[in-house]
């Protein structure tokens, strides 16, 4: 058997984020903290969702290992998308964590209350912002055990 | 002759009492007997004096030529009753009419009449006052009421109007007469008929008492239906009707409008205020984020290529960089100076050492840099918003810290307790000092009195402090001289008291 982030298997991140800005400096401060992710980029909601579930040409990816959620996405909401990840049987074991610039209590409480796994907020300085990926990478991609059994189905949805 | 006239003693003017004369000279009204005929059979000097007649001139006169109307009249027996029941009705009651003189001019007289049996038949004596001087004045007070820039309408108990002036009718629109003896309630609808009657304890003067120089406004209502604010002032004259009551009634459709186009004008520039601190949050929230784009791409090119490129391309990239995240403070400190603005105030009981001491762990960097000092005595608990709390001390320690002169920052935070049981802080230091002439200055948007070289910040700072002791109940004051070190005051509700 063979556990992501180790042995040179991928560890595969889904990106949910509609700025390319941001989608760049991720993936730089990824690069910089971690070699072995393979990181996946979609722009909307119902672009997430499609990949996921492996619809509209998205057959062939892998299931992600862990999700990067923004909440203000345009088409379906960040929120919405939470929703249905954690209502979903086979979705819902996938660690989701919300990565976004608002710092409002409001949209704090609501992520919770939808099961999100850990609420972030992006730093404003660059620094800090490689700091948060750092961390990111240490606890959730080093330290957390993440479950194994979807992935022995060859990444396919039973 | 009637016979139920009572009998009297007859008079015999030939052999008159000088001492019944003596009294009837001094009387201090013109005193006239006149026969059943109408002449005068005697007089008095006022008599004389009032109508400018010799005695003699007067004596067997006929009583018109003096009072040309309804004093004969009265003499006159009508068909079903004396000339001696007719004066009985008139006796003690004052009867108003117009003397002549022998120049013939005319003035008001008062006259009481009452029957005489003598002799010669029944005669009647009249004293007659000359009531010029009353009229005059009645005049006058007529005139004034009728002057009166309100509308004036006097009511009696039981609230029907008995007199009102011009102002009433134009106001109104009813004529005098359509007003006079009609029920008040069909020009005040509402509320003044009750502040008439008296309930069960007390008495319409005493109700009224209260209300004495009181405006009371309530509607009043034109012949044509149409109603309009007013505003009156009510005021008992006890007479002897009764209490009647003067309302002095203003037409306050104009100050009503005046009043709500303020109110108008007041909602109104409160909105733009609130839309202000909207767009400002806006504005600053939504800058923000291709703000960091820059900031963070800049970042990353000199990271990147820092030594790689030449001299220039680092210096101005340099520039780049510095000029982003000096945007990215003033944006901070304006976001956060509007959230101060836009935020729902709640004032828990918070711990203000407490909240120092967070203040001094998020300055723990400058701290251990400058070798600052920062002592405080034991804190109280205080009414405040834990989080605006820990930034007010934030800034003003800070800047303690940041303005400091060669020495080590010493920074001293005192609490002491003041009246409305309230704490008075003072942050004091012995950094450069500020010339007075800047105080007000300071606390203004964007103000800053020194050049970047120097120290840096975006002229926020102090604008957010003043912001915060506002929406705390209080001011922020400062004291300081040029190289003495500066102390900052402000007061936070102790826990004990009402915020």
């Amino acid at each position: 058997m063979k556990f992501p982030g180790k042995d040179g298997v991928a560890i595969e991140l889904l990106l949910v984020e509609d700025s390319p800005g941001d989608v760049r400096l991720t993936r730089e401060a990824f690069q910089e903290a971690n070699k072995n992710i393979q990181l996946h980029v979609v722009s909307d909601g119902t672009e997430a969702i499609a990949f996921l579930r492996h619809e509209n040409g998205y057959a062939h990816v892998p299931r992600p290992d862990f999700i990067l959620l923004d909440l203000n996405l345009p088409k379906m909401d960040g929120r919405e998308v939470l929703r249905i990840i954690k209502t979903d049987e086979h979705l819902k074991t996938i660690p989701t964590i919300i990565l976004t610039t608002s710092v409002a209590e409001a949209d704090i409480v609501k992520s919770y209350e939808l099961q999100a796994n850990c609420f972030l907020s992006k730093p404003i300085q660059l620094d800090e912002f490689d700091v948060l990926v750092r961390s990111i990478n240490d606890f959730w991609l080093k330290r957390v055990k993440l479950p194994q059994q979807a992935k022995n189905l060859d990444g396919k949805i039973p | 002759m009637s016979s139920n006239v009572p009998a009297r003693t007859p008079i015999q003017f030939s052999g008159y009492d000088e001492r019944c004369r003596a009294l009837l000279e001094a009387a201090p009204d013109a005193m006239v007997v006149v026969n059943e005929s109408g002449k005068i059979v005697l007089l008095n000097l006022q008599a004389e004096k009032q109508f400018g007649y010799l005695r003699d001139e007067l004596l067997g006169q006929a009583i018109k030529n003096i009072i040309p109307e309804g004093f004969a009249e009265r003499l006159v027996a009508d068909g079903t009753r004396s000339a001696a029941e007719a004066l009985e009705q008139q006796i003690g009651t004052g009867i108003e009419l117009v003397g002549r003189c022998k120049d013939g001019s005319e003035f008001p007289i008062e006259i009481m009449l009452s029957p005489l049996d003598s002799a010669e038949g029944v005669l009647v004596t009249a004293a007659i006052r000359n009531i010029s001087k009353r009229k005059h004045a009645e005049s006058m007070y007529r005139g004034l009421l009728e002057a009166a820039p309100d509308a004036m309408v006097v009511v009696n108990a039981a609230g029907k109007i008995v007199l009102l002036n011009l102002q009433a009718e134009k106001q109104f629109g009813y004529l005098r007469d359509e007003l006079l003896g009609q029920a008040v309630k069909s020009i005040i609808p509402e509320g003044f008929a009750e502040r008439l009657v008296a309930d069960g304890n007390r008495t319409a003067a005493e109700a009224l008492a209260q209300q004495i120089g009181m405006g009371i406004e309530l509607v009043g209502r034109r012949k044509n239906g149409s109603e309009f604010p007013i505003e009156i002032m009510l005021s008992p004259i006890v007479t002897a009707e009764g209490v009647l009551v003067t309302a002095a009634i203003r037409n306050i459709s104009v100050r009503k409008a005046t009043e709500s186009k303020l109110a108008e004008t007041v909602q109104g520039l409160k909105r733009s205020n609130q839309e202000l601190e909207q767009f400002a949050y806006v504005a600053s929230h939504d800058l923000q984020e291709p703000l960091r784009m820059v900031a963070s791409y800049t970042q990353l090119l000199g990271r990147r290529y820092q030594g790689r490129l030449d001299a220039d391309a680092d210096e101005f990239i340099g520039f780049a960089v510095d000029g982003a995240k000096r945007m990215q403070s003033l944006i901070q400190d304006l976001l956060m100076f509007s959230r101060i603005g836009t935020q729902k105030m709640v004032l828990r009981e918070t711990s203000s050492e407490s909240a120092l001491q967070q203040a001094l762990t998020n300055l723990r960097v400058s701290i251990a840099e400058s070798n600052a000092l920062v002592i405080h005595e034991p804190l109280p608990d205080v009414l405040a918003n834990g989080p605006q709390l820990v930034q007010l001390f934030q800034n003003l320690v800070g800047n303690s810290i940041k303005y400091r002169t060669a020495k080590a920052p010493r920074v001293e935070v005192k609490a002491s307790q003041v009246a409305g049981g309230r704490w008075l802080f003072a942050i004091s230091d012995n950094g450069i000092g500020i010339e007075k002439v800047h105080f007000d200055r300071i606390f203004g948007m964007f103000q800053r009195l020194h050049g970047r070289e120097e120290f840096s910040g975006t002229g926020i700072g102090l604008a957010i402090c003043q912001k915060i002791a506002e929406r705390h109940g209080s001011g922020i004051t400062v004291e300081s001289e040029l190289g003495q070190g500066s102390t900052f005051s402000f007061t936070l509700a102790g826990t004990g008291s009402e915020p």
